[in-house]
């Protein structure tokens, strides 16, 4: 039998080529848009389509709005769970899993028959409007991960005597929040927002079934009628995606005042 | 009247009342101590001073106005916390000036103030260190600082020592005492450490179940304890069980020895109970309470030693001053020790 240092090797190789091997091979194929030669064509046909651009920017707005909504309404509700509510909290993480089990499309058809047209609330009779419902639809889907993401982040710190202290010299709650619990959890704040930058960006239901020009629908449609662009399309959006994970490393690290007190 | 008056206080939490009927007074600039155990309700009341827990009934007034329908931030009062509590993403010099740029002070004058309060406790030179780069000893000092920025009516001290190593907290104990005579600053302090207590009040109240059992200066509370708890609760305490042969007179027979403590006694048993440094080793003038003791165990502690000795069925403990030229006794001994009556508490059933 090889030593345990052998085998930890073994499965990390196995590990990276399990996950690795099917991403170079898809590498590879998006390479192959000219016949004989490895090229960046199908890159340059993705990245010259002006669909492309205005898909891609599209869903980025949408993402950054998702991003404030969700901010806004999660960080002061983890942030009041957590210094008064305590019991709440389990009921709270129910109601923050219930995204990832209920399919997005039974939510979206409860929005659309809910705000459609001849409701009381017609959101989907405009674009401005459908836009909207798009950008609640996604801060629901993100949820799960910004909820956790700030709760980690509030657990790191001791709010209630954080709190205290600042209420001693006669702060608000808004002061509170915005001085003192949001900047100590930013990077908790900016790992929720990646994944939900990387989850706006791919989704697909929501953007199909309210019928707007979002990046998830235009992979689809591109899967559906090139070769091999679709491939060069799946490695910018993995790429993207490991960009976020990156940023999220960067920004934990550039947390220095998160650092264990002495 | 009294600058802080808290008047018949009383909080419960669900069907258990932590504090009950407590009424205090603090003189501007005096410095209190609340004294007791985990539990007693000590910082109960001082979250209710600050504005952190509501009470369920009772008065507190600060300067003669009604403090109990305002909020925290209403007060206008310093804490300090035992956990320092600074926050982490401002500088030493930002945490100062936090409670002042809430209050909009104008820039230039803030600084000033963040200047004069990091020289008052003695890190001129860390304003723009984070807190995690300071020691705790630095940190609670900053905290010191902070609280005392905003020049607040009251101080509030949580246990702002215990986390920190003895050295440490002996110098800041003795800085903090400082500064508060300095800027006259009435200040609540709360210890479950008597020798804290004691050390640097200007009165304590020992508190027991929710209630103050007793206020008095160090010396009061140390001499003079009013209640059973009390007196075994701050400092050593030797309790002797003793037969009341003459209550007009106070005599008393202990084992086989008589005594009279010259003063009436009620019939029956009671419990007498004395310091370590009022029971001598040998027979002296005017300790006419003599008792024959084994001594069990010497302890060494520096400039005092503390002897441990059964006398019948009493266990007894005694100090001496360390003197080169008089050792202690070794376990095993038999000696004569002597009590003077007067330093005889009796200790109510």
């Amino acid at each position: 039998m090889g030593s345990p240092r052998f085998w930890s090797w073994a499965a990390l190789v196995a590990g990276v080529l399990y996950f690795f091997l099917p991403l170079a091979g898809m590498f590879e194929f998006s390479l192959r848009a000219r016949r004989g030669e490895y090229s960046l064509q199908a890159y340059a046909n993705v990245l010259g389509d002006p669909q492309f651009r205005d898909t891609f920017l599209y869903s980025v707005v949408a993402a950054l709005f998702t991003i404030v909504l969700g901010v806004l309404i999660v960080a002061p509700t983890a942030f009041w769970v957590r210094l008064k509510l305590p019991r709440l909290r389990p009921v709270i993480e129910f109601i923050t899993l219930l995204p990832l089990v209920i399919p997005p499309i039974v939510i979206v058809f409860g929005y659309i028959r809910l705000y459609n047209t001849s409701s009381w609330l017609p959101l989907t009779g405009t674009a401005a409007g459908t836009n909207l419902l798009l950008v609640f639809g996604y801060a629901t889907l993100a949820l799960p991960y910004m909820y956790r993401a700030v709760d980690t982040g509030l657990r790191s710190i001791d709010i209630a005597t954080l709190t205290e202290a600042a209420q001693g010299m006669g702060a608000g709650w808004f002061t509170i929040i915005t001085r003192l619990i949001l900047p100590n959890i930013l990077s908790s704040l900016l790992s929720g927002a990646f994944l939900t930058f990387a989850i706006v960006i791919g989704e697909y239901v929501f953007a199909a079934l309210l019928n707007r020009p979002a990046f998830g629908p235009y992979m689809v449609w591109m899967g559906g009628n090139k070769a091999y662009e679709p491939a060069a399309l799946a490695v910018i959006a993995f790429g993207i995606t490991w960009v976020c994970m990156g940023v999220i490393q960067l920004a934990a690290r550039l947390g220095r005042h998160n650092r264990v007190q002495r | 009247m009294a600058f802080l008056q808290i008047a018949h206080l009383e909080k419960s939490f669900g069907t258990t009342r932590v504090v009950r009927d407590f009424d205090l007074s603090i003189e501007k600039g005096e410095f209190v101590s609340l004294l007791g155990p985990s539990g007693c309700g000590k910082t109960t009341v001082l979250r209710m001073v600050a504005g952190f827990e509501t009470p369920s009934s009772g008065a507190i007034a600060i300067d003669g106005r009604d403090v109990i329908a305002l909020r925290p931030n209403q007060r206008h009062i310093g804490m300090v916390f035992q956990a320092y509590a600074l926050f982490p993403n401002l500088t030493v010099a930002e945490n100062v000036a936090f409670g002042l740029k809430v209050k909009r002070m104008p820039a230039d004058l803030r600084a000033a103030r963040v200047r004069e309060m990091l020289a008052l406790i003695g890190l001129p030179d860390l304003g723009n260190r984070y807190p995690f780069q300071l020691s705790g000893g630095q940190q609670q000092r900053v905290a010191l600082a902070r609280a005392l920025a905003i020049k607040p009516h009251v101080l509030l001290l949580d246990e702002p020592l215990s986390a920190l190593d003895a050295r440490i907290r002996v110098s800041l104990r003795a800085q903090i005492r400082e500064i508060q005579r300095e800027l006259q600053i009435t200040t609540i302090f709360v210890t479950h450490d008597q020798e804290e207590a004691l050390s640097i009040s200007d009165r304590v109240v020992v508190m027991n179940g929710g209630v103050a059992e007793q206020v008095g200066t160090p010396f009061e509370i140390y001499n003079r304890p009013a209640t059973r708890f009390v007196a075994q609760f701050v400092g050593t305490l030797n309790l002797i069980e003793a037969d009341v042969i003459a209550p007009a007179t106070g005599t008393v027979r202990i084992g086989t020895t008589e005594v009279s403590l010259g003063r009436p006694l009620p019939a029956g048993r009671v419990t007498l109970a004395c310091r370590p440094e009022a029971v001598s080793l040998g027979a002296a003038e005017g300790r006419p309470l003599l008792l024959w003791a084994e001594i069990g165990k010497v302890e060494f502690l520096g400039a005092v030693i503390r002897l441990r000795a059964q006398a019948g069925r009493t266990a007894l403990s005694l100090d001496m001053f360390n003197r080169p030229d008089t050792p202690p006794p070794a376990a095993g001994d038999r000696v004569q020790v002597s009590i003077s009556p007067a330093d005889l508490l009796v200790l109510e059933a």
